[in-house]
């Protein structure tokens, strides 16, 4: 690789690290903030009970488990997708695994408080921790609950140190190209990082082995989290469909947060010559397919419920339907499948404004998805005398803004302190400069001309 | 622990440099080449690349799976509650620790095993240069034998920096 | 040979007075919300008479059913709760052990009938309630999951009598609240092991028929369908 865009790749990259300016500060201010209030509203919570949530009888679960099985669904964008695109070694990964790996680490963090929000009595959530202890009790392996207690910190795991890995020769790089104080905290951070040909080779063979190892993590973290609803004898729940519909869900929802969140970077880093149209393009047929899938999915999962005819299964049918949760039902339906079907199919309007349109539609309705699926059914099971309704309250509307704020102030501060693209890797990879690049990908019209 | 190192821009050169440096005599162990980034297509980048770690990965699987059986059937039994008409040692539900446990057991061996060949984390390296960064490679010879200095550093050729 | 605690509900006799929900809310030591939390649906009823209206008006039929837990045998509550704190006793009773829950709430969740409930707040006792809580029954704290027992305390006060006197339990010796204070006796409750007894003659009644019964569940509640036309 020439010197030359050796050197521009890393002041470019290196920028938002060395410069801050007063709208980052401002940012962090305005997101800790709302992050701060969240957590009040939490503490505000357990102080006062329970009964602060808007769960009811029968209704026990509602916004914060939506929330729960939303942030684990955007989880399975990074880890999984770069995972993905490592092992079958397509190119035009490099400058998006980072930004997307970043996104499934801090998503399963917020994803994981909400068992912990949501508990009881959440003071003693380490009991699902299997540990000697003096009650001489362990947890109960036949438990949902524990599976996920499991799945998650495997995955959390495994997809910090698929982020971390790659992270060091780039802190190395850091040290580097910086001095005093800096030079020191990247120092620390790279390990001692020199480089040696024996480095680069066990760096590269333990990446390849923690892709192979996590995708089918990722694949059971989200089936265990369906397990959470289909192992209950309910009706609308007890499906063996969940499995893999909720896990096309979740790498639905996490693509169209990549885009979202690889958009703010284009837009707000200046990286404009690392994230191309064709990145976008290419996650927006990714989308465009998990759509599709997503559609046959539910589909199929009316279908069987529509024609099987169960009492208690139609009840729940019915009230989605037509009933009182219809509207949400169809928005649900419009934002994952009418507005990104006709955006993603025409590469007019697969743009990179185009993507993210899609993609905001898409994290709507698959919140909405969550939604729909947790609280209906609570509301409709089997005896008509125990139906009820389900409103949430103001803390619980509260921590879930808070929780995307989090993940706002969470991904700035990274981005702040870490080369969001990983700089070894966009070498390796000779990163096409648009006006080199646009031979190669001249069939997308939509190619930005270089400044 | 002393040094010789030089550095140059191109591959070519690098691979000319760990030639001469063999031909010199030095062990094929002492040779070090730094680089910013990994280097393929030249032979010198293929030294130290056979390695262990898969089968590694796949022991320490082993080894998660291991624990993951003894754990879940071990606390079933130390105080066997029966739960909903089921076994007391349920399979089933077992499978899913058993797997997690595994996968765990595969990353961490990957990752315990990455860092103890890497050698990291480290504190000091005698042998680098800021440079590297720059995007030059590196040639270094680790505690060269006394007698050898010279004909390392005529090994080294025109990149020649120094060293201690 | 083990007791397995049964009960009987005889849909006949049912008149719908509430006096079961009353006297189980008295030997349980059951929190009562008030109203505006009531109004909420966060009243904790371990028992609850269903009433249920069929037909158009005016040809209307009032029918109520008291749904109490059903401990059943395949019960879908327990396996889910993470900290086994609920789960089978010898006796086939479905326990809940108050201490042990963490609030997950999943077992109210997978429960078919829906006699689960929840602490939202830590219970009160206005004066003079706190001198009628029963020193037999532990009070619950925020956050735990609650329900029928078959007053247990009973249960095992009993055994505990039998026990001491040397002698076999007697057939209706065991009086949950709900059974006490059911005027029209539409409630029987003893052992299912026993085949003398009345709850085992009853349940074995062409009559009988679980609730839910095609879930798998296999509960210990058996209702006898309503006869007359009234």
């Amino acid at each position: 690789m020439k010197e030359a865009t050796a050197k521009r790749i890393a002041d470019d990259l290196l920028r938002p690290l060395l410069n801050t300016s007063w709208r980052f500060f401002l940012l962090v201010a305005i997101l800790g903030a709302i992050v701060l209030t969240g957590a009040s509203a939490w503490m505000y919570q357990v102080w006062n009970g329970f009964g602060e949530s808007g769960k009811r009888w029968p209704v026990f679960w509602g916004f914060y488990i939506t929330n729960f099985v939303f942030w684990i669904g955007i989880s399975h964008a990074g880890t999984l997708i770069s995972a993905i695109l490592r092992l079958v070694n397509a190119g035009w990964r490099r400058p998006v695994t980072r930004c997307a790996e970043v996104i499934t680490a801090f998503a399963l963090m917020i994803g994981a408080m909400f068992p912990i929000i949501h508990l009881g009595r959440p003071w003693l959530f380490f009991w699902l921790m299997p540990y000697p202890n003096q009650r001489r009790i362990w947890p109960n392996f036949r438990s949902p609950l524990v599976w996920d207690f499991f799945a998650i910190s495997t995955y959390l795991t495994g997809s910090v140190l698929f982020l971390v890995l790659p992270m060091i020769p780039d802190f190395a790089l850091v040290r580097d190209k910086t001095t005093g104080v800096r030079r020191k905290f990247y120092g620390t951070l790279a390990l001692g990082w020199q480089g040696t040909t024996k480095q680069w080779h066990r760096l590269e063979s333990a990446m390849q082995i923690m892709a192979i190892a996590i995708i089918p993590v990722a694949v059971s973290v989200h089936t265990i989290v369906s397990f959470d609803f289909s192992m209950a004898p309910v009706p609308g729940w007890h499906s063996t469909i969940f499995g893999p519909y909720f896990v096309a869900g979740a790498i639905f929802s996490g693509i169209a947060a990549l885009i979202i969140a690889m958009a703010g970077l284009r837009k707000f880093l200046h990286l404009e010559d690392y994230l191309h149209p064709v990145h976008f393009a290419n996650l927006g047929k990714l989308l465009l397919m998990m759509s599709l899938l997503w559609t046959y999915f539910v589909f199929a999962e009316r279908l069987t419920t529509w024609y099987g005819n169960g009492t208690s299964e139609m009840n729940v049918f019915w009230v989605t339907q037509t009933g009182s949760y219809s509207p949400l039902y169809w928005t649900m339906v419009i934002c994952n499948f009418v507005i990104p079907f006709p955006i993603l199919s025409l590469r007019r309007t697969r743009t990179v404004t185009g993507c993210v349109i899609a993609s905001c539609s898409v994290v709507v309705g698959m919140w909405l998805e969550r939604f729909l699926i947790v609280v209906p059914t609570l509301g409709h099971k089997y005896l008509p005398y125990s139906w009820g309704p389900y409103q949430p309250s103001k803390v619980e509307i509260m921590i879930m803004i808070s929780t995307f704020a989090a993940m706002g102030l969470l991904y700035t501060l990274f981005a702040k302190f870490v080369p969001i693209i990983s700089i070894w890797e966009l070498k390796v990879g000779e990163h096409p400069f648009p006006i080199e690049a646009a031979a190669q990908v001249k069939e997308h019209a939509i190619l930005r001309t270089n400044p | 622990m002393s040094v010789l190192y030089a550095l140059y821009s191109e591959p070519d050169d690098v691979q000319k440099a760990v030639d001469n440096l063999r031909k010199a005599g030095v062990p094929e162990r002492e040779i070090v080449v730094i680089s910013s980034e990994p280097i393929e297509e030249y032979e010198f980048s293929h030294r130290d690349k056979a390695t262990w770690l898969y089968w590694i990965a796949g022991g320490g699987g082993a080894l998660g799976l291991t624990f993951g059986t003894w754990l879940t059937r071990m606390t079933e039994l130390a105080w066997p509650l029966p739960t909903g008409g089921m076994p007391i040692v349920a399979w089933w539900p077992n499978l899913i620790v058993m797997f997690e446990l595994t996968m765990l057991g595969g990353i961490l061996a990957t990752v315990i095993t990455l860092f103890i060949t890497a050698k990291i984390p480290t504190r000091e390296n005698t042998l680098y240069d800021r440079a590297v960064s720059d995007g030059k490679i590196l040639v270094g010879v680790e505690s060269p034998a006394e007698g050898a200095r010279n004909a390392i550093e005529k090994a080294l050729g025109a990149g020649f920096v120094g060293g201690r | 040979m083990a007791h397995r605690w049964g009960m009987t509900v005889d849909l006949d006799r049912c008149t719908g007075c509430g006096a079961c929900v009353t006297a189980c809310h008295a030997e349980n030591n059951i929190a009562v919300v008030g109203d505006a939390q009531a109004a909420k649906s966060r009243a904790m009823h371990w028992i609850r008479v269903e009433r249920y209206w069929e037909g158009d008006f005016p040809d209307v039929r009032l029918k109520f059913r008291p749904v109490m837990c059903q401990q059943c045998d395949a019960a879908p509550c327990e396996p889910v709760c993470p900290t086994y704190a609920s789960h089978h006793t010898e006796e086939g009773l479905n326990a809940q052990v108050y201490n042990r829950c963490i609030g997950t709430r999943y077992c109210a969740n997978a429960c078919p009938y829906n006699v689960r409930f929840f602490d939202f707040y830590n219970p009160q006792w206005p004066k003079p309630l706190h001198l009628q809580l029963n020193p037999d029954v532990s009070v619950r704290e925020v956050g735990v999951m609650e329900k029928c027992t078959f007053c247990v305390q009973r249960i095992s006060a009993a055994e505990i009598d039998a026990k001491a006197e040397k002698r076999e339990l007697k057939d209706g010796e065991i009086t949950p609240a709900c059974v006490q204070s059911c005027s029209a006796k539409a409630l029987v409750f003893g052992d299912l092991n026993d085949p003398e007894s009345e709850v085992s003659r009853l349940s074995r009644s062409t009559r009988g028929a679980k609730l839910l019964e095609e879930l798998g569940t296999l509960p210990k509640v058996t209702y006898l369908a309503r006869q007359t036309q009234v």
